[in-house]
């Protein structure tokens, strides 16, 4: 991290006069004593910012591990941004290798993406002897107001990102072949949580490593042989004239507040510090299913919910327990559970550890079996309903 | 000859004394109509003293009583019925004093109670195990039965995430269109 620091600081100092340098130098010295007395642990000097650091006055310059610290962040954030820009307004296609571990083994999956600047994204998965994702899935931005973006780095992850976690620079680096800037998220203990690899040149997200608090690597995505602009070729299969998907625009913070007034259940938030941040909703042929999405910035939950039952028979589906709970797991990939519980079935899919995902399952509702007496009386009354000419 | 007449009679209730009885026992060697007179009424005083006595009376009220409770004929009005249902019950506490008549009552109605405890304990126990099945199938809240639309929840969370659907591991080889190449797999 700190070797890269540095090469990132020497090239960027190369467009400088060395009569400058030599200059800025000799005025930030005494900063450089001060930080190098201070010995923060972690936190990568780059020149270039010690010299700005270092034209304020000896005083300020006492400061200067907090202000390269803030420095280092707002270039951090600045860069995740141009990179969430980057993935809405850039013509590019390449390919998107998503790998997941779990319980020391994992899952890999890749998946080809079109996307023309400023409009829609194209997907293509095809998932052997099973139909999930082998239709193209195409995603609209139209508005600017969808999620949209490469590996995660999208604006309102972004600022979810910045809350929880300490984002710093961290450098050159490289991924792909491609020439990148780095960009990691730490924990408050100051351990690893996230590292981004950003293409130099146009801040396209090339790669991202995810991490538990355990620092075992937990998902790692790339995107390769990836083609700007021109190099771009039309989506060959479900062009950009594909309808969109059956989802609406995200809602707004106002329908967002009025959905418990209509008897959707809307925690603000979910064990692991998720957040609520988006929220979308549609009709099927069995009513209307709302979308809730949670996040932290790096994991992220989605919450459907909709009124009524789960089917007798699940197919694809496998019974099981998490925290006491009966829940439904999907088959074979284990990120989808579902369960029903008065009146309304709960579907969480999460890209999160396995332990925040336990913990979201255990805080929403479930239907706990009655007591002797409780069952008595419902038996009764049904009874009762039953033989009732009125009824 | 003159017959006995009215000394008859007290011979036959044994209230002559000694030599009248003696004169009155000899006139009946005599005579044959005086002794036929004797006789029926002799026959006539033991009817009457056998009439005085119970037993008959008894086996009588056990008759109508068994007629009452017996099956096979119709079922009497149901005022009637229960007016005969006092009656017999008086007449049975009534033979139940007397004593010796302590087997009135009978195994007929000590069976006819079995069988009312019989029911009404396995109503009760039919009615709890229909309620308690009945009342296990969790709230009987209305909505659809719903099978969760996997591929439509994961496009959504996908537009959530910013990233691609991710798709169930494969463990076949890698799947191969002509329009686009994509492959699944796992990994040991």
């Amino acid at each position: 991290m700190f070797s890269s620091s540095f090469l990132v600081s020497r090239r960027r100092g190369e467009g400088r006069s060395p009569l400058l340098l030599a200059a800025a130098l000799v005025m930030a010295l005494p900063g450089f004593l001060v930080t190098a007395c201070s010995s923060q642990p972690g936190t990568g000097t780059a020149p270039n910012e010690a010299a700005a650091a270092a034209v304020g006055s000896v005083a300020a310059a006492g400061k200067a591990p907090a202000t390269e610290r803030r420095t280092s962040s707002a270039q951090a954030l600045r860069l995740l941004s141009q990179a969430a820009q980057a993935a809405i307004l850039m013509s590019y296609q390449g390919q998107e290798v998503v790998t997941r571990w779990s319980d020391g083994s994992g899952s890999v999956l890749v998946s080809d993406i079109w996307h023309v600047s400023g409009g829609q994204t194209v997907t293509q998965t095809l998932a052997a002897g099973n139909s999930l994702s082998s239709q193209p899935y195409l995603s609209s931005d139209d508005d600017s107001q969808a999620p949209e973006g490469v590996l995660g780095v999208t604006a309102p992850l972004i600022r979810l990102l910045e809350t929880h976690y300490t984002v710093v620079y961290a450098g050159a680096g490289s991924a792909g072949n491609r020439a990148a800037q780095v960009v990691e998220a730490r924990r408050e203990d100051g351990s690893l949580a996230a590292r981004f690899w950003l293409d130099d040149t146009t801040k396209l997200p090339l790669e991202r490593e995810v991490f538990d608090s355990a620092s075992h690597v937990i998902s790692q995505d790339m995107f390769i042989q990836v083609r700007f602009s021109s190099q771009a070729q039309a989506a060959p299969v479900g062009g950009p004239s594909d309808p969109p998907g059956p989802w609406a625009d995200p809602l707004s913070h106002a329908q967002l507040l009025a959905l418990p007034t209509q008897g959707w259940l809307v925690p603000s938030g979910l064990p692991g510090g998720l957040l609520l941040f988006t929220g979308a909703r549609t009709t099927t042929s069995t009513g209307t299913v709302l979308d809730l999405g949670y996040s932290d910035g790096l994991s992220v939950v989605s919450v459907f919910e909709q009124r009524g039952h789960l089917a007798t028979k699940l197919d694809g589906w496998q019974r099981t327990t998490v925290d006491g709970h009966v829940i439904y797991v999907a088959e074979p990939d284990q990120r989808s559970l579902t369960w029903s519980s008065r009146g309304m079935v709960y579907t969480v899919m999460a890209d999160a550890p396995v332990q925040t995902v336990d913990a979201v399952v255990g805080v929403l509702p479930h239907d706990t079996p009655p007591g002797f007496w409780k069952r008595m009386s419902r038996g009764f009354v049904r009874l009762a309903s039953w033989v009732n000419p009125f009824g | 000859m003159s017959h006995l007449g009215d000394r008859l009679s007290a011979l036959v209730d044994g209230e002559l004394n000694g030599a009248e009885r003696d004169r009155a026992h000899a006139h009946l060697a005599s005579c044959e109509q005086c002794r036929t007179e004797a006789a029926e009424l002799r026959a006539l005083k033991q009817k009457l003293s056998t009439l005085m006595t119970g037993a008959p009376a008894e086996a009588a009220m056990t008759k109508r009583l068994i007629a009452l409770t017996g099956p096979g004929g119709p079922m009497p009005a149901r005022r009637g019925l229960l007016r005969v249902a006092r009656g017999s019950r008086r007449a049975a506490t009534r033979a139940s004093r007397r004593p010796g008549a302590r087997g009135l009552r009978g195994p007929r109605s000590a069976r006819r109670r079995r069988y009312l405890m019989l029911g009404t304990v396995s109503l009760v126990v039919g009615l709890g195990t229909a309620a308690f099945s009945a009342g296990g199938a969790g709230e009987a809240a209305p909505g659809p039965r719903i099978t969760p639309p996997v591929e439509m929840y994961s496009v959504e969370h996908a537009i959530t995430t910013g990233q691609v659907p991710f798709a169930p591991p494969q463990t076949s080889p890698a799947a191969s269109s002509s329009a686009a190449s994509s492959s699944a797999a796992s990994l040991p």
